[in-house]
């Protein structure tokens, strides 16, 4: 007997991040889930980042990895509240572990909440945290190709931050060609171009982010 | 607890063994010889991986024997002009029937249980039916 069913895979994960999206839309908190291969800068934007808010503003941060608190030390050193989640050997955060990371946080009072998710540039494409919104970093010792090797995660990301611009002089790299690629894959794609060393773009990233607030 | 798997296509088997599970026990705890995966091209997940990965996890387990037949889903796109829902090919997302830029993503990151083949129920119950 064949029983016919449209059962979401991930249907849990799914249902949990719904509450979680809830949950920041009631409280008006922008919740930013940001994806990048390891060592594209998403701990450095998110430190230049924190760096550049005034102590009064409601920022928190979720950074995941495999192993080591590492990142949450770096980001704990601007005042505003972080936790690190280990996930253990998984390549992504899911939705659940987002929701018990949040425990005893009042995430309603946030502006903005950032999730910097397990550096992996597949993995964490098919777990919906809740997020408002997807940013993909590329940096541009990568190559131009990542957005046609990975395009679900290209796919599914409003935003991409090309990172490490200042290091353009020194690569080969088509920034205007990867930039296309990123908009063969996700015609509707924002792209940034930033430098985390020396602060180039990062006054376009800031108004990026408060023009979500 | 999330299953701890380095490789992904690991924990979205897991995703799917989880929900065989909870779908036979909607069925009355009919046990399940056959599941249909719907696999969208954009969905970050690779086939013959995932097959790899559930066929692994099947094995010894009370699920078996299992089979799976995973169908891929393409990638489409809808056009805002013409309604045509197309096929996204070589990564242009022009609308294939009048060429319009203006299109908006339709499908091509399902990942669905789209079948389950159940046992037929023991003779007990096929005895009602009889005319
Ligand atoms: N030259 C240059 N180096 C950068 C820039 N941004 C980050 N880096 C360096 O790149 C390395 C990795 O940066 P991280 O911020 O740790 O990268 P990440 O994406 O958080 O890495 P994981 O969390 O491990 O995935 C560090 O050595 C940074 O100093 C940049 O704009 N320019
Ligand atoms: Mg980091
Ligand atoms: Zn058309």
């Amino acid at each position: 007997m064949r029983v016919p069913l449209e059962r979401k895979v991930l249907n849990e994960n799914d249902r949990i991040a719904a509450g979680l999206r809830e949950r920041f839309q009631r409280g008006g908190v922008f919740c930013l889930n940001l994806i990048s291969s390891p060592g594209s800068g998403k701990t450095a934007l998110l430190e230049r980042t924190l760096e550049g808010f005034d102590a009064s503003r409601r920022m928190a941060v979720l950074t995941g990895d495999i192993q080591t608190d590492n990142d949450a030390r770096r980001l704990a050193r601007f005042g505003f509240p972080v936790r690190q989640i280990t996930t253990g050997g998984a390549c992504h955060l899911d939705a659940r572990m987002v929701e018990r990371a949040l425990e005893g946080w009042r995430v309603e009072e946030l502006e903005i909440l950032f999730l910097e998710n397990v550096g992996n540039l597949v993995c964490p494409t098919s777990y919906d945290l809740g997020e408002e919104a997807r940013a993909v970093l590329l940096s541009v010792t990568e190559g131009e190709d990542k957005p046609l090797k990975y395009p679900a995660t290209f796919h599914h990301a409003d935003l991409m931050v090309l990172n490490k611009i200042d290091l353009l002089p020194y690569v080969p790299f088509q920034a205007a060609l990867a930039c296309e690629n990123a908009r063969r894959v996700q015609p509707e794609i924002e792209i940034l171009e930033v430098s985390c060393t020396s602060g180039q773009g990062l006054d376009g990233w800031r108004a990026w982010l408060e023009a979500r607030l | 607890m999330p299953l701890q798997y380095g490789l992904h296509e690991m924990s979205i088997a897991a995703a799917v063994l989880d929900a065989v599970r909870a779908e036979t026990r909607l069925h009355g705890g009919a046990r399940a010889t056959r599941a249909g995966l719907r696999i969208g091209e954009l969905s970050g997940v690779e086939p013959e991986s995932l097959r790899f990965c559930l066929e692994s996890l099947v094995a010894g387990d009370d699920l078996e024997p299992l089979a799976f037949d995973i169908e891929t889903r393409p990638w489409t796109r809808r056009c805002l002009d013409c309604g045509a829902e197309f096929r996204v090919v070589e990564y242009n997302t022009a609308c294939s029937g009048c060429g319009s830029a203006h299109t908006e993503a339709a499908g091509g990151d399902e990942m669905e249980l789209s079948y389950l083949e159940l046992e037929e129920p023991g003779c007990a119950s096929r005895s009602n039916e009889k005319s």
